[in-house]
């Protein structure tokens, strides 16, 4: 049995036009100027998110990335990539040690190394993805519909 | 209660969030990179990994009490199943049982159904905001959402099975495509929690039928625990005499049972297995770096408690100095978030806003998570920073 009580009206989902207010700014803008704030919106909802605003599709990001050039870099994206894609270790800021103990994890669940390679690549990973580098900034999924004003509501609009 | 305890605590709290306040400031993360990648059914959401699917919701989407399964976040730890007919589908319940049984989807769907609304959060929601860093998906806030879980009872189909005294724990297997010599994700849960009301075979979810993402056609739903429990693409339930004994119950999925020093290891021995989610809130507006003009400001979010529920969220807007109750939405179901807000007259400046909630349990967010090896349940007081003009 759910433990759901009353829901009333449901004034915490904020109405598409809200919404999209929302990302710019939380102020609630006072009646006088709402007749100015579709237009001053529009211009810099579009100049923020160009393509989330309106629908229209950006040139896209490639579905999956590479790893960073270098001389360990082809053997790097055979072992590591053949399961999963770099940004899953492009995120990543560890230590040498951590790294080492990945890159074992890794070769026990499969990932093929040349033990020649073992400490090249660890030094590869712990070189371009250090605790000191800047933070990975990942892409969006691309945006089909509008936000809907609520969980159940299907496809408004 | 002991409010005098509570007075003391909060108060400690208070002390450690201002002392704590420079060091939050430097952990925001930056914003995504423009561009975006298609994944039908996925609207706006923070790309961590396309290759096995990883995305994650971002704050200005919690702003709905159910999360449209579009804006849901996606959590998987190998690849999904390359092929999921519903003819085909079946269902075994096996193991420490008098009857053993397979179902079909036609079988499972005219069982009696039943609906939760629960807040889901994958346990490492937040791991990306630990230091120092740990290994793992990065994810920032957004690990998490709330929807309407429908689908028979567990314990509907475990008791038609006839569990046998020695049955202890329920063990469930997914459609999971393993690469190379990963360990299956199998998982299992007591069998307490099975035979709870509210845990379900959910097959619905915002009363539409899963999706592949979510773990069509039928996933477990284990209520107020974290995400890892509710095993997705459903294809086999094993009762147990004892906890299944697979990497992703140990060395996977467990907490120190002490906090220690961040960064230092921790013994296996030392560690119990993740049940049910921390108390937490979020920050969903405004957001973290905006520049507001003064006047009428909203601060909005969500908290929720796992099992426990959100007793009542507070708002600082001045880095945790002072504190002023938020006002709570009016939609709350047992394991579900509450929604927030708190309306403040902001004068021009720059302000540190925090948010914090206390729990039915009496435990009130701290400011600073328990640093763990493997990142998980991270529930530090959410702060944004903007700029009022």
């Amino acid at each position: 049995m759910s433990h759901e009580r009353n829901s009333e009206a449901r004034k915490w989902g904020q109405p598409p036009l809200q919404q999209a207010q929302g990302r710019l700014s939380a102020v609630r803008p006072h009646a006088a100027r709402l007749a100015a704030m579709p237009v001053m919106v529009a211009v810099v909802v579009a100049a923020i998110f160009p393509f989330t605003a309106f629908g229209q599709k950006p040139a896209n990001v490639k579905l999956t990335e590479d790893l960073p050039s270098g001389s360990m870099q082809a053997k790097a994206t055979s072992s590591c990539l053949e399961c999963h894609e770099a940004r899953i270790i492009l995120q990543q800021r560890l230590s040498k040690a951590a790294w080492a103990k990945e890159v074992d994890k890794m070769i026990k669940w499969g990932a093929v190394v040349d033990p020649n390679d073992h400490d090249g690549l660890i030094e590869y990973l712990s070189t371009n993805f250090s605790s000191d580098q800047p933070a990975y900034n990942p892409p969006r999924t691309s945006i089909e519909k509008p936000p809907r004003k609520n969980g159940e509501a299907k496809h408004a609009k | 209660m002991n409010s005098r305890r509570n007075f003391l605590r909060q108060i400690f709290g208070a002390a450690l969030t201002v002392g704590a306040a420079p060091s939050l400031m430097s952990w925001a993360l930056p914003n995504p990179q423009s561009g975006a990648i298609d994944v039908p059914g996925e609207d706006g959401l923070i790309v961590r990994s396309f290759r096995f699917v990883d995305l994650e919701t971002p704050v200005e989407y919690f702003n709905t009490w159910l999360t449209p399964v579009p804006h849901f976040f996606v959590r998987n730890h190998m690849h999904e199943p390359s092929e999921l007919n519903p003819n085909d589908w079946r269902l075994t319940i096996g193991g420490e049982v008098e009857k053993p049984l397979t179902l079909t989807l036609a079988e499972l769907s005219k069982l009696e159904t039943h609906s939760v609304v629960n807040t889901l959060e994958c346990a490492g929601n937040g791991r990306g905001l630990y230091r120092p860093q740990v290994p793992g998906i990065q994810w920032a806030k957004g690990a998490v959402g709330t929807a309407r879980f429908s689908g028979p009872r567990l314990r509907d189909v475990v008791e038609r099975a006839a569990v046998k005294p020695t049955g202890k724990h329920v063990m469930f297997r997914g459609l999971d495509e393993v690469p190379g010599k990963v360990p299956p994700f199998i998982r299992s849960i007591p069998i307490e929690k099975a035979l709870d009301a509210d845990t379900l075979l959910a097959t619905h979810m915002n009363g539409a039928p899963l999706t592949k993402h979510h773990g069509f056609p039928a996933r477990a739903l284990v209520p107020g625990w974290i995400g890892a429990a509710s095993c997705k693409w459903l294809t086999e339930i094993k009762v147990l005499e004892s906890e299944f004994a697979g990497n992703f119950m140990n060395p996977g999925y467990r907490f120190p049972n002490q906090p220690g020093k961040p960064g230092e290891a921790v013994k296996p021995e030392d560690t119990h297995v993740l049940t049910a989610l921390n108390l937490k809130s979020v920050i969903s507006a405004p957001l973290d770096g905006a520049s507001l003009k003064a006047g009428e400001v909203a601060v909005h979010g969500a908290a929720w408690a796992g099992e426990a529920d959100t007793a009542k969220v507070e708002v600082s807007i001045d880095g945790g100095a002072n504190w002023n109750p938020a006002s709570l939405g009016h939609d709350q179901a047992h394991y579900a978030w509450r929604l927030w807000t708190y309306d403040w007259k902001a004068k021009s400046g720059d302000y540190t806003i925090l948010s914090r909630a206390t729990d039915s349990q009496g435990r009130t967010q701290p400011s600073t998570a328990v640093w763990n090896p493997s990142g998980y349940l991270y529930n530090a007081i959410d702060q944004v920073k903007i700029h009022v003009a």
